[in-house]
């Protein structure tokens, strides 16, 4: 207390009137924000809770039971949208990540272009189209493509869903690439080219290597993002070919099981397993090139 | 060996080096090629024929689209529709007050996450706030219908304290939608926010209460202003695809419909009336696209405004310090 006395007495403020409120601010803020991650955890720990359920019925709970794991892992018509989803989720991951790191690299690096401006505002609108118009306008264009002008390969439920799910990430992925190519020092750049190496050279040897945490962050990202995806993927998929969250979609309109539960747990598991794969690549990643690690919080896009 | 290869390749003199440079960056715009071919290919001729459909009809009872009379009608009937209007209203208020009620929420838990938590912590929370946000979108919905449900156990425990006469009223009314977008979009308000207020120089807080200003000014002038990209960006984030939502109000919704993305999809997979469905999903855009633009001009302008404010309030601030 007596410290406490000569501080104020320095500052001229009395301390006590001034730090209670800021203290009392401080333990309500994580009041605050503990209560807040109970609320988004909330709904999670229910499904965690009823993949345990032995009943029929997911909604209904009855007992304990290992069942729906069991079920979940030996089940064909359960696996195989697990499957699909996989999938269609590497896929995706492969296509994203390609298209959109040549784009963020192309919109990073290239100053005196008048067609990328268009191309950024393109990919603006790709972000705020809301998934269900995207889904409307491919449903009939599938068709066009598949049925009626021969393309069969866009009959093929996978195609259908990689090339709908890349909409979205690879926009995401040429942001998050720009991003990290725009942080680069140009000068590792000039010296490689001092050093005598060709444009090509430069890029697999420098530019690549420096690039690739962002490239394959923003890849991980579109595969869980493929993963999430229900409202296109319901439009687009064919029948035989649906994604997990189609299965589980066409399940609430019937009835959920608790193993559609426990397979979702089975799923977050494996989501966690990725997100820490993201943060190790991208904290060595900074690590190495001395970047700062706020690209955790670029995951997002 | 290596002395004669030295000499044959010496460094590129520098006009060769800039020519190559020029050249790679010739290059380099086309790297974006394959994404612009693949935009066109898959969102904007998509995107027209739908455009194309909002013009036609429906012909028949089993046809989806006509376009051998092209109309305005469809767009006629799209705000002719009482029924429409009554939807897109609700969606339109669900939206805002979702947006807004997510960002009283978020805000507090990402001025914790970034001033009040030490580095090591922010991390773990920062997992720890995505870790439900990569959980199935649908999965999550589904979990707050379990946990709300009349014979839920939130409604059995309501009742055996004595809280509740009946089992809980509460699943498939607008308020459970309410909740649950304010559910599933709030970490997309956390995190903008949260990356805003990490980057913040908190010694402008410092300098603040050194000139004499207390707490509360110093969140009004310096946190909150500062804090404006996050705020848009999370409002942004949160609106766009709020208004297109359609897994939320359909698990927790009921089958009336509550919001515009269930009226286009109803329009496509059970009317089969892919005119007038496309007719509804342009003017969604188009509207989603007219707040976008207009909010963002009403923000860039709030901040100029704001830094005006503050740079006539700062000499005062001087003054009172002295």
């Amino acid at each position: 207390m007596t410290t406490v006395g000569i501080e104020s007495s320095q500052s001229g403020i009395p301390t006590q009137e001034r730090r209670a409120p800021v203290k009392a601010g401080k333990v309500a803020l994580w009041i605050w924000g503990i209560i807040g991650l109970l609320f988004l955890f909330f709904p999670v720990l229910v499904i965690i809770a009823y993949s345990f359920n032995s009943g029929n019925n997911l909604q209904i709970w009855e007992g304990f039971s290992l069942q729906p794991y069991l079920n979940a892992i030996s089940r064909p018509d359960l696996l195989a949208p697990v499957g699909v989803s996989f999938r269609a989720a590497t896929g995706s991951a492969l296509l994203s990540a390609i298209l959109g790191t040549f784009a963020g690299i192309a919109l990073a690096r290239s100053q005196k272009s008048r067609w990328l401006p268009a191309l950024v505002g393109l990919l603006g609108l790709v972000m705020v189209t809301p998934e269900i118009v995207n889904a409307v306008s491919l449903l009939p264009w599938f068709v066009t493509l598949g049925k009626d002008m021969g393309f069969v390969i866009f009959n093929d439920g996978i195609v259908r869903l990689v090339v709908g799910h890349s909409l979205f990430s690879s926009a995401v992925v040429t942001f998050v690439v720009r991003a990290r190519v725009a942080g680069l020092n140009p000068q590792l750049e000039e010296a490689a080219a001092d050093l005598g190496a060709n444009p090509l050279r430069r890029f697999i040897d420098v530019t690549l290597p420096l690039i690739a945490p962002a490239a394959v962050s923003g890849a991980l990202l579109s595969f869980t993002l493929s993963l999430d995806n229900t409202v296109l993927s319901s439009f687009i998929s064919v029948a035989n070919s649906n994604s997990w969250p189609v299965y589980v979609w066409a399940s609430v309109k019937s009835t959920l099981r608790p193993e559609i539960a426990a397979m979702s747990t089975l799923l977050l598991l494996f989501t966690i397993l990725v997100l820490v794969i993201v943060a190790l690549v991208l904290v060595r990643a900074s690590k190495r090139t001395g970047g700062d690690d706020a690209n955790l919080s670029s995951m997002l896009g | 060996m290596s002395h004669p290869i030295a000499i044959e390749v010496p460094p590129p003199p520098l006009e060769r080096r800039r020519r190559g440079t020029k050249k790679f960056r010739w290059r380099i715009s086309t790297l974006a090629a394959p994404i612009a071919a693949y935009l066109f290919l898959f969102f904007i001729v998509p995107f027209g024929v739908i455009l194309w459909y909002s013009f036609g009809f429906k012909p028949s009872l089993y046809g989806t689209h006509d376009n051998s009379v092209l109309s305005f009608d469809r767009y006629a009937e799209v705000f002719g529709n009482a029924d429409f209007f009554a939807i897109f209203g609700k969606t339109l208020w669900i939206s805002i007050f979702g947006a807004a009620v997510t960002l009283l929420i978020a805000y507090p838990v990402a001025y914790w996450m970034a001033k009040i938590l030490t580095p090591r912590s922010r991390n773990i929370v920062l997992v720890l706030v995505l870790i439900p946000y990569w959980t199935n979108f649908l999965i999550r919905t589904l979990g707050w219908q379990i946990a709300l449900n009349q014979n839920g156990f939130i409604s059995r425990i309501l009742q055996d304290l004595g809280l509740l006469n009946g089992p809980l009223e509460f699943l498939y009314t607008n308020q459970a939608v309410q909740l649950g977008v304010v559910y599933n979009y709030l970490p997309l308000m956390i995190l903008p926010i949260y990356v805003t207020l990490e980057q913040l120089d908190w010694r402008l807080l410092e300098a603040n209460s050194d000139l004499g200003g207390n707490a509360i000014s110093g969140f009004l002038r310096v946190t909150l202003p500062l804090s404006m990209p996050g705020i848009g960006a999370g409002l942004m984030l949160v609106f766009v695809p709020l208004m297109g939502d359609y897994i939320t109000p359909e698990i927790l919704g009921g089958t009336k419909g509550t919001m515009v993305g269930q009226l286009v999809a109803s329009q496509f997979k059970t009317a089969q009336n892919w005119a007038l469905g496309s007719a509804m999903a342009i003017t969604l855009m188009l509207f989603i696209l007219a707040v976008v633009v207009v909010s963002t001009w009403i923000l860039r302008l709030g901040v100029r405004i704001a830094k005006r404010a503050n740079r006539i309030v700062l000499p005062e601030l001087v003054i009172e310090g002295k």
